[in-house]
Protein backbone atom coordinates (compact mmCIF):
# COMPACT_ATOMS: atom_id res chain seq x y z
CA UNK A 1 0.00 0.00 0.00
CA UNK A 2 3.00 2.63 0.49
CA UNK A 3 3.59 2.53 -2.83
CA UNK A 4 0.34 2.71 -4.29
CA UNK A 5 -0.27 5.92 -1.89
CA UNK A 6 3.08 7.18 -2.77
CA UNK A 7 2.38 7.01 -6.95
CA UNK A 8 -1.07 8.51 -5.96
CA UNK A 9 0.55 11.40 -3.91
CA UNK A 10 2.99 11.97 -7.32
CA UNK A 11 0.05 11.73 -9.51
CA UNK A 12 -1.60 14.33 -7.60
CA UNK A 13 -0.93 17.84 -8.94
CA UNK A 14 -1.39 16.12 -12.99
CA UNK A 15 -5.18 14.75 -12.01
CA UNK A 16 -6.06 17.91 -10.30
CA UNK A 17 -4.46 20.18 -13.83
CA UNK A 18 -6.41 17.53 -16.09
CA UNK A 19 -9.42 17.42 -14.32
CA UNK A 20 -9.99 21.12 -13.95
CA UNK A 21 -8.95 21.79 -17.87
CA UNK A 22 -11.42 18.79 -18.83
CA UNK A 23 -14.16 20.24 -16.95
CA UNK A 24 -13.39 23.85 -18.17
CA UNK A 25 -13.54 22.51 -21.86
CA UNK A 26 -16.45 20.62 -21.38
CA UNK A 27 -17.85 24.39 -19.21
CA UNK A 28 -16.47 26.54 -22.67
CA UNK A 29 -18.43 23.94 -25.38
CA UNK A 30 -21.78 24.17 -23.06
CA UNK A 31 -22.04 27.29 -22.45
CA UNK A 32 -22.15 27.93 -26.35
CA UNK A 33 -25.08 25.68 -26.57
CA UNK A 34 -27.96 27.81 -25.21
CA UNK A 35 -26.81 31.11 -28.00
CA UNK A 36 -26.36 27.53 -30.78
CA UNK A 37 -29.30 25.97 -30.30
CA UNK A 38 -31.52 29.41 -30.37
CA UNK A 39 -30.44 30.60 -33.61
CA UNK A 40 -30.18 26.62 -34.81
CA UNK A 41 -31.74 27.51 -38.86
CA UNK A 42 -28.82 30.05 -38.60
CA UNK A 43 -26.00 27.82 -37.93
CA UNK A 44 -27.82 24.91 -39.78
CA UNK A 45 -26.80 27.16 -43.17
CA UNK A 46 -23.73 27.64 -41.65
CA UNK A 47 -22.60 24.48 -40.86
CA UNK A 48 -24.05 22.81 -44.15
CA UNK A 49 -22.06 25.22 -46.41
CA UNK A 50 -18.71 22.97 -44.80
CA UNK A 51 -18.28 19.69 -46.89
CA UNK A 52 -19.58 16.88 -45.41
CA UNK A 53 -16.46 15.26 -45.05
CA UNK A 54 -15.01 17.88 -42.68
CA UNK A 55 -18.65 17.59 -40.87
CA UNK A 56 -17.94 14.13 -40.38
CA UNK A 57 -13.89 14.62 -39.45
CA UNK A 58 -14.76 17.07 -36.74
CA UNK A 59 -17.99 15.26 -35.55
CA UNK A 60 -20.51 17.82 -36.38
CA UNK A 61 -24.08 15.85 -36.79
CA UNK A 62 -26.33 18.55 -38.88
CA UNK A 63 -29.46 15.98 -37.50
CA UNK A 64 -28.89 16.24 -33.80
CA UNK A 65 -26.10 18.92 -32.77
CA UNK A 66 -29.04 21.43 -31.95
CA UNK A 67 -30.21 18.98 -29.39
CA UNK A 68 -28.45 18.96 -25.87
CA UNK A 69 -27.17 15.06 -26.49
CA UNK A 70 -25.85 15.97 -29.92
CA UNK A 71 -24.24 18.89 -28.95
CA UNK A 72 -22.43 16.88 -25.94
CA UNK A 73 -21.55 14.24 -27.99
CA UNK A 74 -20.36 16.70 -30.55
CA UNK A 75 -17.72 18.25 -27.64
CA UNK A 76 -17.05 15.20 -26.12
CA UNK A 77 -15.57 14.13 -28.93
CA UNK A 78 -12.60 16.86 -27.74
CA UNK A 79 -12.94 15.44 -24.28
CA UNK A 80 -11.80 12.32 -24.74
CA UNK A 81 -9.19 13.01 -27.23
CA UNK A 82 -7.80 15.79 -24.05
CA UNK A 83 -8.50 12.15 -21.53
CA UNK A 84 -6.12 9.98 -24.01
CA UNK A 85 -3.54 12.06 -23.37
CA UNK A 86 -3.84 12.38 -19.54
CA UNK A 87 -4.37 8.21 -19.34
CA UNK A 88 -1.70 7.63 -22.17
CA UNK A 89 1.10 10.18 -20.15
CA UNK A 90 0.67 7.96 -17.26
CA UNK A 91 0.75 4.74 -18.95
CA UNK A 92 3.81 5.59 -20.71
CA UNK A 93 5.46 7.16 -17.61
CA UNK A 94 4.45 3.97 -15.32
CA UNK A 95 7.96 2.42 -16.03
CA UNK A 96 9.68 5.03 -18.09
CA UNK A 97 9.98 7.47 -15.40
CA UNK A 98 11.94 5.07 -12.67
CA UNK A 99 14.47 4.54 -15.99
CA UNK A 100 14.25 8.10 -16.33
CA UNK A 101 14.89 9.73 -12.90
CA UNK A 102 17.31 6.71 -12.28
CA UNK A 103 14.92 5.61 -9.13
CA UNK A 104 14.75 1.85 -10.31
CA UNK A 105 17.22 1.13 -8.47
CA UNK A 106 16.35 2.44 -4.86
CA UNK A 107 12.61 0.77 -5.68
CA UNK A 108 13.56 -2.60 -6.90
CA UNK A 109 16.06 -3.14 -4.19
CA UNK A 110 13.43 -3.12 -1.80
CA UNK A 111 11.74 -6.41 -0.73
CA UNK A 112 8.72 -6.22 -3.01
CA UNK A 113 8.22 -7.92 -6.03
CA UNK A 114 8.04 -6.63 -9.57
CA UNK A 115 4.24 -7.51 -9.88
CA UNK A 116 3.72 -5.34 -6.58
CA UNK A 117 5.29 -2.53 -7.97
CA UNK A 118 3.42 -2.95 -11.19
CA UNK A 119 0.20 -3.66 -9.36
CA UNK A 120 0.50 -0.36 -7.15
CA UNK A 121 1.75 2.17 -9.90
CA UNK A 122 -1.35 0.60 -11.97
CA UNK A 123 -4.02 1.09 -9.74
CA UNK A 124 -2.97 4.78 -8.43
CA UNK A 125 -2.84 5.52 -12.36
CA UNK A 126 -6.21 4.11 -12.17
CA UNK A 127 -7.47 5.62 -9.07
CA UNK A 128 -5.99 8.82 -10.70
CA UNK A 129 -7.98 8.23 -14.02
CA UNK A 130 -11.29 7.83 -11.82
CA UNK A 131 -11.53 10.68 -9.68
CA UNK A 132 -11.08 12.44 -12.81
CA UNK A 133 -13.77 10.68 -14.24
CA UNK A 134 -16.00 11.52 -11.15
CA UNK A 135 -15.47 15.26 -10.97
CA UNK A 136 -16.16 15.49 -14.16
CA UNK A 137 -18.84 14.01 -14.52
CA UNK A 138 -20.48 15.20 -11.84
CA UNK A 139 -19.54 19.16 -13.45
CA UNK A 140 -20.38 17.98 -16.73
CA UNK A 141 -23.85 16.75 -15.71
CA UNK A 142 -24.52 20.15 -13.69
CA UNK A 143 -23.71 22.30 -16.48
CA UNK A 144 -25.84 20.26 -18.80
CA UNK A 145 -28.88 20.47 -16.55
CA UNK A 146 -28.33 24.60 -16.71
CA UNK A 147 -28.19 24.96 -20.57
CA UNK A 148 -30.40 22.66 -21.90
CA UNK A 149 -33.55 23.67 -23.63
CA UNK A 150 -35.24 20.47 -23.44
CA UNK A 151 -35.65 17.53 -21.35
CA UNK A 152 -32.95 14.76 -22.19
CA UNK A 153 -31.94 11.16 -20.87
CA UNK A 154 -29.65 11.23 -17.74
CA UNK A 155 -29.24 7.86 -18.81
CA UNK A 156 -27.97 8.48 -22.33
CA UNK A 157 -25.70 10.97 -20.85
CA UNK A 158 -24.28 8.96 -18.27
CA UNK A 159 -23.63 6.46 -20.89
CA UNK A 160 -22.23 8.84 -23.02
CA UNK A 161 -19.72 10.24 -20.60
CA UNK A 162 -18.54 6.94 -19.11
CA UNK A 163 -16.90 6.11 -22.62
CA UNK A 164 -14.23 8.43 -21.89
CA UNK A 165 -13.30 5.84 -18.71
CA UNK A 166 -13.59 3.35 -20.91
CA UNK A 167 -10.87 4.84 -23.50
CA UNK A 168 -8.73 6.09 -20.84
CA UNK A 169 -7.67 2.91 -19.41
CA UNK A 170 -7.72 1.82 -23.13
CA UNK A 171 -4.82 4.72 -23.49
CA UNK A 172 -3.48 3.88 -20.14
CA UNK A 173 -3.06 0.30 -21.28
CA UNK A 174 -1.51 1.13 -25.04
CA UNK A 175 0.71 3.77 -22.56
CA UNK A 176 1.61 1.10 -20.53
CA UNK A 177 2.57 -1.48 -22.91
CA UNK A 178 5.13 0.61 -24.93
CA UNK A 179 6.28 2.09 -21.81
CA UNK A 180 7.63 -1.73 -20.73
CA UNK A 181 9.19 -2.22 -24.54
CA UNK A 182 10.76 0.79 -25.32
CA UNK A 183 14.44 0.70 -23.79
CA UNK A 184 14.46 4.21 -22.53
CA UNK A 185 11.83 7.00 -23.40
CA UNK A 186 13.20 10.58 -23.23
CA UNK A 187 10.31 12.59 -23.42
CA UNK A 188 6.91 10.75 -22.03
CA UNK A 189 5.31 13.81 -23.89
CA UNK A 190 6.23 13.00 -27.54
CA UNK A 191 5.45 9.25 -27.36
CA UNK A 192 2.22 10.15 -25.90
CA UNK A 193 0.92 13.19 -27.81
CA UNK A 194 2.65 11.11 -30.81
CA UNK A 195 0.20 8.23 -30.23
CA UNK A 196 -2.83 9.56 -29.36
CA UNK A 197 -2.84 11.92 -32.57
CA UNK A 198 -2.45 9.37 -34.71
CA UNK A 199 -5.22 7.57 -33.51
CA UNK A 200 -7.68 10.35 -33.59
CA UNK A 201 -6.42 11.32 -36.76
CA UNK A 202 -7.36 7.37 -37.58
CA UNK A 203 -10.23 8.23 -36.22
CA UNK A 204 -11.52 11.31 -38.08
CA UNK A 205 -10.63 9.49 -41.58
CA UNK A 206 -12.29 6.37 -40.43
CA UNK A 207 -15.84 8.93 -39.93
CA UNK A 208 -15.03 10.80 -43.09
CA UNK A 209 -14.71 7.92 -45.24
CA UNK A 210 -17.42 5.89 -43.67
CA UNK A 211 -14.64 3.07 -42.82
CA UNK A 212 -15.90 0.39 -40.65
CA UNK A 213 -11.89 -1.26 -40.93
CA UNK A 214 -10.60 1.76 -39.92
CA UNK A 215 -12.67 2.51 -36.67
CA UNK A 216 -11.04 -1.10 -35.79
CA UNK A 217 -8.26 1.15 -35.37
CA UNK A 218 -9.26 4.04 -33.56
CA UNK A 219 -10.31 3.61 -30.04
CA UNK A 220 -11.77 6.90 -30.10
CA UNK A 221 -14.58 5.47 -32.61
CA UNK A 222 -15.32 2.43 -30.12
CA UNK A 223 -18.10 4.13 -28.82
CA UNK A 224 -20.33 5.43 -31.65
CA UNK A 225 -22.38 8.43 -29.53
CA UNK A 226 -24.93 8.68 -31.77
CA UNK A 227 -25.73 4.93 -31.56
CA UNK A 228 -25.87 5.20 -27.75
CA UNK A 229 -28.76 8.00 -28.12
CA UNK A 230 -30.19 5.83 -30.54
CA UNK A 231 -30.12 2.82 -28.54
CA UNK A 232 -29.25 3.69 -25.49
CA UNK A 233 -26.25 0.72 -25.42
CA UNK A 234 -22.55 0.36 -26.64
CA UNK A 235 -22.14 -2.21 -29.74
CA UNK A 236 -20.74 -5.03 -28.28
CA UNK A 237 -17.71 -6.16 -31.04
CA UNK A 238 -16.48 -2.38 -29.99
CA UNK A 239 -16.81 -3.17 -25.93
CA UNK A 240 -15.44 -6.62 -26.13
CA UNK A 241 -12.14 -5.58 -28.45
CA UNK A 242 -11.44 -2.59 -26.18
CA UNK A 243 -11.38 -4.93 -23.06
CA UNK A 244 -9.31 -7.24 -25.49
CA UNK A 245 -6.98 -4.21 -25.91
CA UNK A 246 -7.12 -3.71 -22.02
CA UNK A 247 -6.03 -6.97 -21.09
CA UNK A 248 -4.09 -8.24 -23.31
CA UNK A 249 -1.75 -5.17 -23.10
CA UNK A 250 -2.20 -5.15 -19.13
CA UNK A 251 -1.42 -8.76 -19.33
CA UNK A 252 1.68 -8.31 -21.53
CA UNK A 253 3.18 -5.05 -19.73
CA UNK A 254 2.97 -7.39 -16.65
CA UNK A 255 5.17 -10.87 -18.55
CA UNK A 256 7.43 -7.92 -19.61
CA UNK A 257 8.03 -6.37 -16.39
CA UNK A 258 8.78 -9.25 -14.56
CA UNK A 259 11.67 -10.81 -17.08
CA UNK A 260 13.29 -7.13 -17.95
CA UNK A 261 16.53 -6.23 -16.99
CA UNK A 262 17.02 -3.13 -15.11
CA UNK A 263 19.75 -1.47 -16.69
CA UNK A 264 21.94 1.55 -15.06
CA UNK A 265 22.57 4.24 -17.48
CA UNK B 1 28.52 -19.23 7.12
CA UNK B 2 28.47 -17.92 3.27
CA UNK B 3 26.45 -14.83 3.06
CA UNK B 4 26.99 -14.22 -0.74
CA UNK B 5 27.71 -16.75 -3.14
CA UNK B 6 28.67 -16.91 -6.76
CA UNK B 7 28.68 -19.54 -9.12
CA UNK B 8 29.90 -19.32 -12.42
CA UNK B 9 27.86 -16.24 -13.22
CA UNK B 10 27.33 -15.30 -16.23
CA UNK B 11 25.74 -12.47 -17.89
CA UNK B 12 26.06 -11.52 -21.86
CA UNK B 13 24.52 -8.39 -23.48
CA UNK B 14 25.01 -5.48 -26.13
CA UNK B 15 28.97 -6.45 -27.45
CA UNK B 16 31.71 -5.48 -25.29
CA UNK B 17 29.83 -5.62 -21.87
CA UNK B 18 28.92 -8.17 -19.36
CA UNK B 19 30.28 -10.53 -17.23
CA UNK B 20 31.66 -14.37 -17.80
CA UNK B 21 31.62 -17.22 -15.53
CA UNK B 22 32.53 -15.13 -11.71
CA UNK B 23 32.35 -16.71 -8.48
CA UNK B 24 33.75 -16.24 -5.30
CA UNK B 25 31.89 -16.39 -1.84
CA UNK B 26 31.67 -13.72 1.09
CA UNK B 27 31.78 -15.06 4.42
CA UNK B 28 29.72 -13.83 7.63
CA UNK B 29 30.89 -10.63 8.94
CA UNK B 30 33.43 -9.90 6.55
CA UNK B 31 34.00 -6.20 4.63
CA UNK B 32 34.46 -7.95 0.70
CA UNK B 33 36.21 -5.61 -1.55
CA UNK B 34 35.30 -5.76 -5.42
CA UNK B 35 37.70 -4.03 -7.20
CA UNK B 36 38.21 -2.89 -11.05
CA UNK B 37 38.63 -0.14 -13.50
CA UNK B 38 35.23 1.30 -14.49
CA UNK B 39 33.28 -0.74 -16.91
CA UNK B 40 34.84 -4.23 -15.50
CA UNK B 41 31.53 -6.00 -14.80
CA UNK B 42 31.25 -4.77 -10.89
CA UNK B 43 27.80 -2.78 -11.32
CA UNK B 44 26.74 -5.79 -13.44
CA UNK B 45 27.55 -8.23 -11.09
CA UNK B 46 26.01 -6.41 -8.17
CA UNK B 47 22.69 -5.74 -10.20
CA UNK B 48 22.34 -9.42 -10.98
CA UNK B 49 22.55 -10.15 -7.21
CA UNK B 50 20.08 -7.40 -6.46
CA UNK B 51 17.74 -9.23 -9.49
CA UNK B 52 17.67 -5.74 -11.53
CA UNK B 53 19.44 -7.72 -13.85
CA UNK B 54 18.77 -11.74 -14.71
CA UNK B 55 21.79 -13.54 -15.62
CA UNK B 56 22.27 -15.38 -18.49
CA UNK B 57 24.07 -18.79 -17.30
CA UNK B 58 25.04 -19.34 -13.86
CA UNK B 59 23.72 -18.43 -10.10
CA UNK B 60 23.90 -16.71 -7.16
CA UNK B 61 23.19 -16.86 -3.41
CA UNK B 62 22.48 -14.77 -0.61
CA UNK B 63 21.68 -16.45 2.77
CA UNK B 64 22.09 -18.94 1.20
CA UNK B 65 18.73 -18.52 -0.74
CA UNK B 66 18.26 -17.95 -4.95
CA UNK B 67 18.82 -14.88 -5.13
CA UNK B 68 16.40 -14.40 -8.10
CA UNK B 69 13.84 -16.90 -6.90
CA UNK B 70 14.33 -15.30 -3.14
CA UNK B 71 14.75 -12.13 -4.04
CA UNK B 72 11.57 -10.22 -2.11
CA UNK B 73 12.11 -12.09 0.54
CA UNK B 74 16.49 -11.83 1.21
CA UNK B 75 16.24 -7.64 0.14
CA UNK B 76 14.96 -7.81 3.10
CA UNK B 77 17.99 -8.30 5.15
CA UNK B 78 20.11 -5.86 2.49
CA UNK B 79 20.65 -2.54 1.86
CA UNK B 80 22.02 -1.53 -1.08
CA UNK B 81 23.96 1.50 -2.51
CA UNK B 82 23.73 2.67 -5.85
CA UNK B 83 26.60 3.97 -7.86
CA UNK B 84 24.55 6.97 -8.82
CA UNK B 85 21.74 8.38 -6.95
CA UNK B 86 18.92 10.52 -8.25
CA UNK B 87 16.09 9.96 -5.79
CA UNK B 88 12.67 11.15 -6.35
CA UNK B 89 13.77 15.40 -6.94
CA UNK B 90 10.30 16.33 -5.96
CA UNK B 91 10.46 14.92 -2.00
CA UNK B 92 12.15 16.08 0.93
CA UNK B 93 14.94 14.17 2.25
CA UNK B 94 12.73 13.11 5.32
CA UNK B 95 10.17 11.63 3.25
CA UNK B 96 11.75 10.20 0.66
CA UNK B 97 13.56 8.12 4.05
CA UNK B 98 10.36 7.47 5.50
CA UNK B 99 9.12 6.19 2.07
CA UNK B 100 11.87 3.71 2.04
CA UNK B 101 11.50 3.20 5.25
CA UNK B 102 8.30 2.15 5.02
CA UNK B 103 9.41 -1.12 2.59
CA UNK B 104 10.42 -2.87 6.29
CA UNK B 105 8.35 -3.75 8.87
CA UNK B 106 10.32 -2.35 11.67
CA UNK B 107 10.17 1.25 12.97
CA UNK B 108 13.70 2.37 11.39
CA UNK B 109 12.94 6.29 12.47
CA UNK B 110 15.59 6.50 15.45
CA UNK B 111 18.23 4.68 13.38
CA UNK B 112 17.34 7.12 10.56
CA UNK B 113 17.70 9.98 12.77
CA UNK B 114 21.23 8.86 14.33
CA UNK B 115 22.74 8.24 10.34
CA UNK B 116 21.46 11.44 9.46
CA UNK B 117 23.18 13.20 12.71
CA UNK B 118 26.57 10.99 11.97
CA UNK B 119 26.16 12.01 7.98
CA UNK B 120 25.57 15.75 8.74
CA UNK B 121 22.59 15.29 6.44
CA UNK B 122 19.74 18.12 6.43
CA UNK B 123 16.24 16.47 6.63
CA UNK B 124 14.26 19.19 5.74
CA UNK B 125 15.55 20.13 2.24
CA UNK B 126 14.40 19.40 -1.27
CA UNK B 127 16.76 16.33 -2.43
CA UNK B 128 16.68 18.35 -5.65
CA UNK B 129 18.35 21.32 -4.03
CA UNK B 130 21.65 19.01 -2.78
CA UNK B 131 24.69 18.88 -4.02
CA UNK B 132 26.07 15.58 -5.62
CA UNK B 133 28.17 14.69 -2.49
CA UNK B 134 24.62 15.45 -0.11
CA UNK B 135 22.64 13.25 -2.27
CA UNK B 136 25.28 10.29 -2.08
CA UNK B 137 24.61 10.43 1.55
CA UNK B 138 21.18 10.14 1.62
CA UNK B 139 21.54 7.29 -0.90
CA UNK B 140 24.23 5.64 2.40
CA UNK B 141 21.37 6.68 5.40
CA UNK B 142 18.64 5.01 2.68
CA UNK B 143 20.67 2.02 2.68
CA UNK B 144 21.51 1.39 6.09
CA UNK B 145 18.54 2.71 8.15
CA UNK B 146 16.71 -0.36 7.79
CA UNK B 147 20.16 -2.23 9.76
CA UNK B 148 20.74 -5.07 7.74
CA UNK B 149 22.59 -7.90 7.09
CA UNK B 150 24.54 -7.11 4.10
CA UNK B 151 25.06 -3.96 2.58
CA UNK B 152 26.04 -3.86 -0.84
CA UNK B 153 27.93 -0.38 -1.89
CA UNK B 154 28.92 0.47 -5.52
CA UNK B 155 31.11 3.31 -5.63
CA UNK B 156 30.11 4.70 -2.52
CA UNK B 157 32.55 7.16 -2.04
CA UNK B 158 32.30 9.49 -5.36
CA UNK B 159 31.22 13.03 -4.49
CA UNK B 160 32.09 12.47 -0.58
CA UNK B 161 34.67 14.59 0.79
CA UNK B 162 37.34 13.74 2.57
CA UNK B 163 36.22 13.89 5.84
CA UNK B 164 32.76 12.58 4.89
CA UNK B 165 34.09 9.46 3.50
CA UNK B 166 36.09 8.80 7.14
CA UNK B 167 32.83 9.28 9.14
CA UNK B 168 31.26 6.82 6.41
CA UNK B 169 34.18 4.25 6.61
CA UNK B 170 34.07 4.47 10.40
CA UNK B 171 30.23 3.92 10.11
CA UNK B 172 30.70 0.70 8.39
CA UNK B 173 33.45 -0.56 10.82
CA UNK B 174 30.74 -0.14 13.00
CA UNK B 175 28.33 -1.96 11.06
CA UNK B 176 30.37 -4.49 10.51
CA UNK B 177 31.34 -4.65 14.00
CA UNK B 178 27.85 -5.44 15.04
CA UNK B 179 27.85 -8.30 12.57
CA UNK B 180 26.68 -6.57 9.17
CA UNK B 181 28.60 -8.18 6.21
CA UNK B 182 29.50 -5.86 3.48
CA UNK B 183 30.43 -6.24 -0.38
CA UNK B 184 32.41 -2.85 -1.09
CA UNK B 185 32.82 -2.03 -5.16
CA UNK B 186 35.00 0.29 -5.86
CA UNK B 187 37.95 1.64 -8.73
CA UNK B 188 39.61 3.31 -5.47
CA UNK B 189 42.44 0.87 -3.88
CA UNK B 190 43.37 3.09 -1.07
CA UNK B 191 40.11 2.59 0.08
CA UNK B 192 39.52 -1.12 -0.43
CA UNK B 193 43.26 -1.55 1.45
CA UNK B 194 41.84 0.37 4.27
CA UNK B 195 38.56 -1.15 5.04
CA UNK B 196 38.28 -4.94 3.08
CA UNK B 197 39.40 -8.19 4.82
CA UNK B 198 39.33 -9.67 1.14
CA UNK B 199 39.67 -8.79 -2.53
CA UNK B 200 38.38 -9.67 -5.69
CA UNK B 201 39.53 -8.38 -8.39
CA UNK B 202 37.68 -7.96 -12.18
CA UNK B 203 39.11 -7.13 -15.02
CA UNK B 204 36.82 -7.18 -18.40
CA UNK B 205 34.07 -9.55 -17.04
CA UNK B 206 36.17 -12.00 -15.06
CA UNK B 207 37.57 -12.56 -11.81
CA UNK B 208 41.51 -12.19 -12.32
CA UNK B 209 42.34 -12.67 -8.36
CA UNK B 210 40.67 -13.21 -5.01
CA UNK B 211 43.82 -12.36 -2.06
CA UNK B 212 43.36 -11.74 1.20
CA UNK B 213 44.42 -7.67 1.81
CA UNK B 214 47.18 -9.12 3.82
CA UNK B 215 48.24 -11.98 1.54
CA UNK B 216 48.16 -9.55 -1.17
CA UNK B 217 50.92 -7.47 1.12
CA UNK B 218 52.82 -10.20 2.21
CA UNK B 219 53.05 -11.80 -1.10
CA UNK B 220 56.77 -10.63 -0.75
CA UNK B 221 56.87 -7.51 -3.20
CA UNK B 222 59.33 -4.97 -2.83
CA UNK B 223 59.40 -1.79 -4.37
CA UNK B 224 62.82 -1.09 -5.11
CA UNK B 225 64.49 2.40 -6.65
CA UNK B 226 68.35 3.69 -6.34
CA UNK B 227 70.19 6.40 -8.19
CA UNK B 228 73.36 5.24 -9.93
CA UNK B 229 76.65 6.62 -10.70
CA UNK B 230 76.66 5.95 -14.73
CA UNK B 231 73.53 5.04 -16.74
CA UNK B 232 72.32 1.25 -16.17
CA UNK B 233 71.37 -0.80 -18.87
CA UNK B 234 68.25 -1.64 -18.04
CA UNK B 235 68.68 -5.14 -19.28
CA UNK B 236 71.07 -5.82 -16.78
CA UNK B 237 67.85 -5.53 -14.35
CA UNK B 238 65.56 -8.00 -16.74
CA UNK B 239 65.90 -11.49 -14.42
CA UNK B 240 63.33 -13.46 -12.88
CA UNK B 241 61.08 -11.72 -10.26
CA UNK B 242 61.55 -7.71 -11.75
CA UNK B 243 58.45 -6.30 -12.64
CA UNK B 244 57.63 -2.79 -13.39
CA UNK B 245 61.30 -1.40 -14.34
CA UNK B 246 61.82 1.83 -15.07
CA UNK B 247 65.64 3.05 -15.96
CA UNK B 248 65.26 7.12 -16.43
CA UNK B 249 68.68 8.71 -16.47
CA UNK B 250 70.49 7.43 -13.08
CA UNK B 251 67.59 6.01 -11.86
CA UNK B 252 66.39 2.73 -11.79
CA UNK B 253 63.11 1.48 -10.03
CA UNK B 254 61.06 -1.64 -10.10
CA UNK B 255 58.71 -4.40 -8.21
CA UNK B 256 60.92 -7.75 -6.83
CA UNK B 257 59.40 -10.58 -5.98
CA UNK B 258 61.72 -13.67 -5.05
CA UNK B 259 64.65 -14.36 -3.26
CA UNK B 260 66.36 -10.92 -1.73
CA UNK B 261 69.59 -12.45 -1.88
CA UNK B 262 69.66 -12.84 -6.20
CA UNK B 263 68.55 -9.22 -6.42
CA UNK B 264 71.13 -7.90 -3.70
CA UNK B 265 73.93 -9.74 -5.48
CA UNK B 266 73.02 -7.81 -8.66
CA UNK B 267 72.45 -4.90 -7.55
CA UNK B 268 76.42 -5.19 -6.02
CA UNK B 269 77.62 -5.54 -9.06
CA UNK B 270 77.05 -1.49 -9.84
CA UNK B 271 78.12 1.77 -8.43
CA UNK B 272 74.87 3.28 -6.43
CA UNK B 273 74.73 6.70 -4.55
CA UNK B 274 71.40 5.62 -2.82
CA UNK B 275 69.13 3.05 -2.15
CA UNK B 276 64.95 2.82 -0.95
CA UNK B 277 63.42 -0.33 -0.59
CA UNK B 278 59.80 -0.20 0.32
CA UNK B 279 56.23 -2.07 0.22
CA UNK B 280 54.61 -1.18 -2.93
CA UNK B 281 50.78 -0.25 -2.39
CA UNK B 282 48.27 -2.21 -3.57
CA UNK B 283 48.19 -0.15 -6.71
CA UNK B 284 51.27 -0.72 -7.83
CA UNK B 285 50.41 -4.70 -7.00
CA UNK B 286 47.48 -4.35 -9.12
CA UNK B 287 48.76 -2.23 -12.17
CA UNK B 288 50.81 -5.67 -12.05
CA UNK B 289 48.53 -8.08 -12.18
CA UNK B 290 46.60 -6.04 -15.03
CA UNK B 291 49.81 -5.72 -17.10
CA UNK B 292 50.25 -9.14 -16.53
CA UNK B 293 47.00 -9.92 -17.68
CA UNK B 294 47.23 -7.69 -20.85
Amino acid sequence: MNMFWYELKAYRKSTIIWTLSLVALIAFFLSMFPSISKDAEEFKKLIEGYPASVRKAIGLNVENVFSILGFYSYSFLYITLCGAIQAMNLGVSIFSKEIREKTADFLFAKPVTRTNIMTAKLLAALTSLAITNVVYLAAANIIASQVKTEEYSNKTFFMISITLFFIQIIFLSLGMIMSVMIRKIRSVLTVSLGTVFALFIVGMLSSTADDNVLRYFSPFKYFDTAYIIKHSSYELRFLILGMGIIIVSIAASYFIYTKKDIHAF
Amino acid sequence: MNVIEINHLTKTYGKARGITDISFTVEQGEIFGFIGPNGAGKSTTIRTLLSLIYPTSGNAKIFGKDCIKYAPEIKKDIGYLPSEVFYYDNMKVIDLLKYSASFYKKDCSKRMKELAEIMDLDLNKKIDDLSLGNKKKVGIVQALLHEPKLIILDEPTSGLDPLMQQKFFELLEEENRKGATILYSSHILSEVQRLCDRVAIIKEGKIIKIEKISALHENNYKKFKMETTSKVEKSFFQINGVTNLKVEDNTVSFLFKGNLNDILKKISQIEITNIWVDEPDLEEIFMHYYEKEA
